[in-house]
């Protein structure tokens, strides 16, 4: 490999997009005492991490599917009935309620990723439907009221602050980042979900299984966006019936600021760790700064509406022949380097 | 032909048994309803299917709507709460110059707002769904900020006309009707239908027939928020007033009325009649249930099972004439 391709490689979207968005809002955010009368406090570190428990496992749901060239809106539900599970089963035991939620919604996720493989249909039509089915479902299982965790050891437990900055919520959601980053890393799975999402049909020619891969990767999916609910519940300590649309907006600006592309095929899980704690940092700001929620819902609506231009595939095909244009009108000219021909 | 056909959707007889699967439970779940509505009291009643089609009716407006989206195979709106929310307020704001005038400005903001999504989406194939949940944040966050989180008011008294019963059935359903048959009519008689549903079957073949997609997308939203804004003023008149909290679950009710419908979700097939049946199947079963005293949850809970089922159905079907 030569230097230029492997610099050229560095470059990359999916390597730039993560790196330069987690620095420009880190950036805000250390740069907070300047613009705002507040002075950072590792409770600052603390809280953004806390955000990030649940919105790092929602986008890291969300994320999985969109580099496998699917869209999960069911995370939505998964994370309510995740929670309510949780708040269910734990009231004797934390653990239980935790796995509870996780294998509950980790079943219907295979279960609803199975009916998308065999049928080979959109995910995104099956998984609006599955969503408003999960809400119902969430409210039959709650009764229809919020529900109150009664366990509160385990909520202060899941709470309490380990080494200034983290939580054992933060940890668990860190340590679940690890391992799903070890096992794409390491195993044939991430080359492979990549590769689904880039040329579904020439998966299969190549021998991936790609239905197996799907219902697990629907239920992985969903074990996350289980998880995510359940300690979201034991930290409020009460389970809420639906969480609205702000945690997949959330999610989805954070999987695009983690250099995935919405069409599939491109993105590293990285990547999106960056994406999602980018979103919390910038979520931590809002509150130092006590931004009002309708100016935080014009921020991040803007945010989604400007990246997912950006994203348009339509759009860089049309910037691309531009840039091909000028490229080719530069060779003409006498100041090109022969250098550039040299790959 | 079969061996090719097999190659590419997987073993005929599996797809046959599939549509089987489906007609058979689509069967089984007539018979439920319809034993359901016989021998469930004062459902059978002229009051009751009237108070079916006016709860059909706010839903239904905005879902005929929808179909030109969901037509076009730009899949549906995620900001159609966020739209019919801004064109209450929008109409509340402006009823001081008359129910006509503030109807039309309300429903010209729906289009506008809403045709700038499809120009985005129609010229640079920019992600529907993603766009327009950006899209629905912003006009959320944009419309708390002009209200100032209050409730606005209304500024004169032609709401009461939106909520009026001529020959006792509400205006909602008269205009409900009358859309479905307008929008029937435009789909499936005129130029610009013919265009909107091919270019939703066949996006390529619409391009290299020389027909503008951006600008027709333009068109089929601005339909849409033109009727997520008509159906947030009947939301408006409805409760005499309009906040962020008038959203409530509707973004997800409208789509599950046109996907109830059996309009298919990739577009380029479907009618604005299906999902004037969809909005009444899915307040017709609402009813029942309430009558028969569940709650909210499994009303919710059977809405999303029976969208999921009528999506995978309409799929199989659309994928077994394909391969015939």
């Amino acid at each position: 490999m030569s230097a230029r391709s492997r610099a050229a490689r560095r470059l990359r979207p999916e390597t730039v997009v993560p790196v330069l968005s987690f620095a420009v809002v880190l950036a805000a955010f250390l740069l907070t005492p300047v613009y705002h009368d507040h002075t950072l406090s590792d409770f600052d570190v603390f809280n953004t991490l806390q955000g990030f428990a649940s919105l790092g496992l929602i986008a890291l749901a969300l994320g999985l599917t969109i580099i496998a060239g699917e869209f999960d809106v069911s995370v939505l539900g998964m994370q309510a009935l995740g929670g309510v599970l949780a708040v269910k089963a734990g009231a004797s035991s934390g653990v239980l309620g935790i796995l509870a939620a996780t294998a509950g919604c980790a079943f219907l996720g295979a279960l609803q990723g199975g009916a998308i493989a065999r049928l080979r249909i959109q995910s995104m039509p099956v998984t609006i439907g599955t969503y408003i089915a999960l809400l119902g479902l969430t409210n039959v299982v709650a009764g229809n009221e919020t529900l109150t965790f009664s366990n509160t050891d385990a909520s202060i437990w899941i709470n309490q602050t380990v080494a200034s900055f983290f939580s054992p919520r933060s940890l668990i959601a860190l340590a679940v980042f690890a391992l799903v980053m070890l096992v794409c890393g390491a195993t044939r799975i991430g080359p492979e979900l990549r590769a689904l999402g880039g040329d579904r049909r020439a998966s299969r020619v190549v021998g991936i299984p790609v239905d197996r891969r799907l219902t697990a990767l629907f239920g992985v999916s969903g074990a996350l966006a289980g998880l995510a609910g359940a300690m979201l519940a034991y930290s409020n300590a009460s389970a809420s019936l639906n969480p609205g649309l702000q945690p997949l907006v959330l999610a989805a600006a954070a999987a695009v600021l983690g250099g995935l592309s919405l069409r599939g095929g491109r993105g590293a899980i990285w990547g999106l760790l960056l994406g999602a704690l980018a979103v919390s940092l910038l979520e931590q700001v809002f509150t130092i700064t006590a931004l009002p929620t309708s100016s935080a819902q014009i921020v991040f609506g803007s945010l989604l509406l400007v990246v997912v231009v950006v994203d348009a595939p339509d759009l860089r095909s049309s910037l691309a022949r531009l840039q091909a244009r000028r490229t080719s009108m530069r060779q003409i000219s006498p100041q090109v380097k022969p250098k550039a021909q040299r790959s | 032909v079969r061996v090719a056909i097999e190659q590419r959707f997987g073993p005929l007889d599996e797809w046959r048994s599939l549509r089987g699967l489906f007609t058979g439970l689509a069967a089984l779940g007539l018979v439920v309803l319809v034993v359901l509505a016989l021998t469930t009291d004062r459902f059978l009643s002229v009051e009751n299917i009237k108070a079916i089609l006016s709860s059909a009716s706010i839903v239904g407006i905005m879902a005929l709507g929808l179909t030109f989206i969901t037509l076009i195979g730009s899949l549906v709106s995620l900001a159609i709460a966020a739209t019919a929310v801004m064109g209450a307020m929008v109409f509340l704001a402006e009823l001081h110059l008359g129910l006509v005038p503030a109807l039309a400005i309300s429903m010209a903001a729906g289009a506008v707002v809403t045709a700038l999504q499809g120009l985005i989406i129609g010229a640079w194939g920019a992600n529907p769904v993603i766009l327009t949940i950006g899209a629905g944040f912003l006009l959320s966050g944009i419309t708390t900020k002009a209200s100032n989180g209050v409730i606005v008011q209304p500024t004169g008294g032609g709401w009461s006309t939106l909520n009026s019963t001529p020959l006792g059935v509400p205006v909602g359903v008269y205009v409900m009707v009358a859309l479905a048959l307008l929008f029937q009519f435009v789909l499936k008689r005129t130029v610009l239908g013919r265009r909107i549903t091919l270019i939703g079957e066949n996006r390529d073949a619409a391009r290299a027939a020389g027909m503008r997609i951006p600008r027709l997308t333009a068109i089929a939203f601005a339909v849409a928020g033109a009727s997520f804004a008509l159906g947030g003023a009947f939301l408006g008149a409805f409760n005499k007033g309009a906040s962020a909290q008038l959203e409530g679950t509707s973004t997800f009710d409208v789509i599950a009325a046109v996907l109830v419908g059996g309009t298919l979700i990739s577009g380029g097939r479907g009618s604005a009649l299906r999902t004037l049946a969809g909005a009444i199947v899915i307040a017709t079963i609402s009813d029942l249930l309430l009558l028969r005293g569940f709650d909210t949850g499994a009303q919710i809970l059977l809405k999303g099972v029976l969208v999921v089922v009528v999506v995978l159905a309409t799929w199989v079907a659309s994928r077994r004439e394909g391969a015939a």
